[in-house]
């Protein structure tokens, strides 16, 4: 056995960055032999389409008439958002069994394991969101202000998808549990979700609450989608700065959350159990 | 720099209220097998965990692989392979995938990591099974993927953190076998057990330790000479005074009574044995027993440890004694 010495490959990328690769390679490969996974996280925005888009949304009145077109896009960023769900219980799983400690007696970029879990978990939602395309498109939604400006709304429902995983990872790395991750981020996505403009118009909530669904990050990305799409919603409320400059908002905040959360995660992971 | 793989001076470590551990310190011979040997709750996993760059501690140093644990844990971690109690291997991929993975994380490249685990995978009798996932595998065949993993980048240290708990006979001797293979080829192995067969089988040097402090160590043998050389008891079919003070009187003056029998110290071993049983039949004493008694593992640590009872330190129902 020793005559052939095992010695460290030479690389030409910094070992972080190839350790990163190889823990997002082994997420994606995991998460795609789950797919009752999958298609949970399928499922559930799919039932939501037919839920609110025709069982309530024939009692719904939203600014520009057609419900479905309105609520396409919200339910978008509600796909997005559990993912983010997902991700939390997965890292609080690892974090309870043998896997981790196995990872941090080896050699690799303190890094590698969360930013895998990062890049995997956004890959994984994008069958997810192909098939809301696809239900999208059933239902009647028409995206109109042209393709490159669709293409730039999903590119930013990624980038807000990107930032809500590392969010995800920062509660599954704190959670005690797995059970705890899922209640922890369960209550927040539930509020963000529906205190907001994704169902209905914040212009009929009572004041107190309409400040929230108007300053809400989601509402934010929702209104960036519609003006994308061209699925015109009337004008936004007045003085609220997030939903005049949409686009700007989501991306700013996105870039935030991930620039103080991703390092933050890095560095919890490392400290776990000592 | 000492010769010693591994080397650690008065660790300590306490979690809250709990010490975990007190004062221990070792040292391993490079190409030796320690066992850390002590019931459940003694520090043997914190031990392990701090010497394995997992936890730090409170006071103490130690080094692995002629590197410090605490402030070179890259160098160290590049040196070592590692089997906690629980299962690590993915149970969603495969055994070949796992491996590959773990090479590619000790920066093996992809075509030695996939050359390793090949290797691996024949040298562990898991070829047949190299692309069933691992959640299909049994209890026995994890562990020994697990240990394939630990040995993906040849590591100069291994350590095993209660390698055959909760397997059963068979898979622990195949365990044992493969360990043993392991150190002749120069790999420094500390594992720990709470079985003193396995600590009797497998290790050089024990290291006993209880409540977090070391309470004896040395090789099998001394911690065994500590106690007492072996006997040879006879034990008689009936409670007949009579009967055990002429056996007694026969096997000399260094025969002792205990209850049915009598015991006379073998100082020549088998040979002794085979004299008292040809005095017996001389005598024509009809006995129930004969036999030849190594003080075991067992009364030495009772003795070290202080606890009597015996409670937790035994070898598994199902294997007393090998």
């Amino acid at each position: 056995m020793r005559q052939q010495a095992i010695v460290p490959a030479a690389t030409r990328l910094p070992w972080s960055v190839v350790d990163a690769y190889t823990a997002t390679r082994r997420y994606l490969r995991r998460g795609m032999r789950q797919p009752d996974v999958i298609f949970g996280s399928v499922l559930i925005p799919v039932i939501f389409v037919v839920l609110f888009g025709y069982v309530f949304g024939g009692s719904i009145k939203v600014p520009g008439g057609n419900y479905r077109s309105y609520l396409m896009p919200g339910l978008f960023s509600q796909a997005i958002l559990f993912g983010s769900n997902s991700v939390a219980v997965g890292i609080a799983t690892d974090m309870s069994e043998g896997v981790i400690d196995r990872f941090k007696t080896l050699p690799i970029a303190r890094s590698a394991i969360v930013i895998g879990r990062a890049i995997s978990s956004l890959l994984l939602g994008i069958p997810a969101m192909v098939v809301m395309i696809l239900c999208a498109l059933a239902v009647g939604w028409r995206p109109t202000g042209g393709l490159g400006n669709a293409a730039l709304a999903f590119g930013l429902y990624e980038l807000f998808g990107f930032a809500a995983i590392w969010l995800g990872i920062l509660v599954g790395l704190l959670a005690q549990s797995s059970q705890a991750a899922d209640v922890i981020m369960g209550i927040p996505t539930f509020l963000l979700g529906f205190i907001s403009n994704v169902f209905v118009d914040p212009a009929n909530m009572p004041a107190w609450l309409r400040v929230f669904a108007d300053w809400n990050p989601m509402s934010a990305m929702v209104t960036a989608g519609r003006q994308l799409f061209g699925n015109s919603i009337g004008p936004p409320p007045p003085g609220v700065w997030s939903l005049d400059h949409p686009v700007v908002t989501t991306i700013g905040l996105s870039i935030v959350i991930v620039a103080i959360v991703a390092p933050f995660c890095v560095r919890r992971y490392s400290r776990i159990s000592r | 720099m000492s010769s010693a793989a591994i080397s650690a001076e008065r660790l300590a470590r306490s979690f809250g209220e709990t010490h975990a551990l007190v004062d221990v310190s070792l040292e391993v011979p490079s190409s030796s097998v320690c066992a850390l040997l002590g019931r459940n709750g003694a520090g043997k996993t914190t031990a392990v965990r701090i010497l394995t760059t997992l936890l730090s501690v409170d006071s103490g140093r130690a080094q692995v692989a002629g590197f410090d644990v605490f402030s070179q844990a890259d160098k160290v971690r590049a040196r070592i392979g590692v089997t906690g109690q629980t299962a690590t291997m993915d149970e969603l991929l495969t055994g070949r995938e796992n491996l590959d993975i773990i090479g590619r994380f000790c920066h093996l490249g992809a075509a030695t990591s996939r050359r390793r685990a090949d290797d691996l995978l024949r040298e562990f009798d898991l070829v047949d099974a190299r692309d069933r996932l691992v959640k299909k595998y049994s209890g026995g065949m994890r562990r020994r993927l697990d240990l394939a993993a630990s040995l993906i980048a040849e590591p100069e240290v291994l350590f095993l953190d209660e390698p055959t708990t909760g397997l059963d006979p068979i898979s622990r001797r195949e365990m044992w076998a493969a360990i043993r293979t392991l150190v002749t080829r120069g790999t420094t192995v500390l594992l720990t057990t709470q079985y003193l067969d396995e600590a009797d089988q497998l290790a050089d040097t024990i290291v006993v330790i209880d409540q977090g402090l070391v309470v004896a160590q040395g090789t099998p043998e001394q911690l065994k000479a500590s106690i007492g050389r072996p006997h040879v008891r006879v034990t008689l079919p009936d409670l007949d005074a009579s009967a055990l003070e002429r056996v007694r009187s026969v096997l000399g003056d260094q025969a002792e009574i205990h209850g049915l029998s009598v015991s006379v110290p073998a100082s020549n071993g088998l040979a002794t044995l085979s004299e008292v049983v040809a005095q017996l039949e001389l005598m024509g004493m009809p006995v129930y027993e004969v036999g030849l008694e190594h003080p075991s593992l067992d009364e030495v640590f009772s003795i070290v440890t202080g606890h009597s009872d015996g409670a937790g330190m035994t070898a598994p129902a199902t294997e007393k004694n090998g």
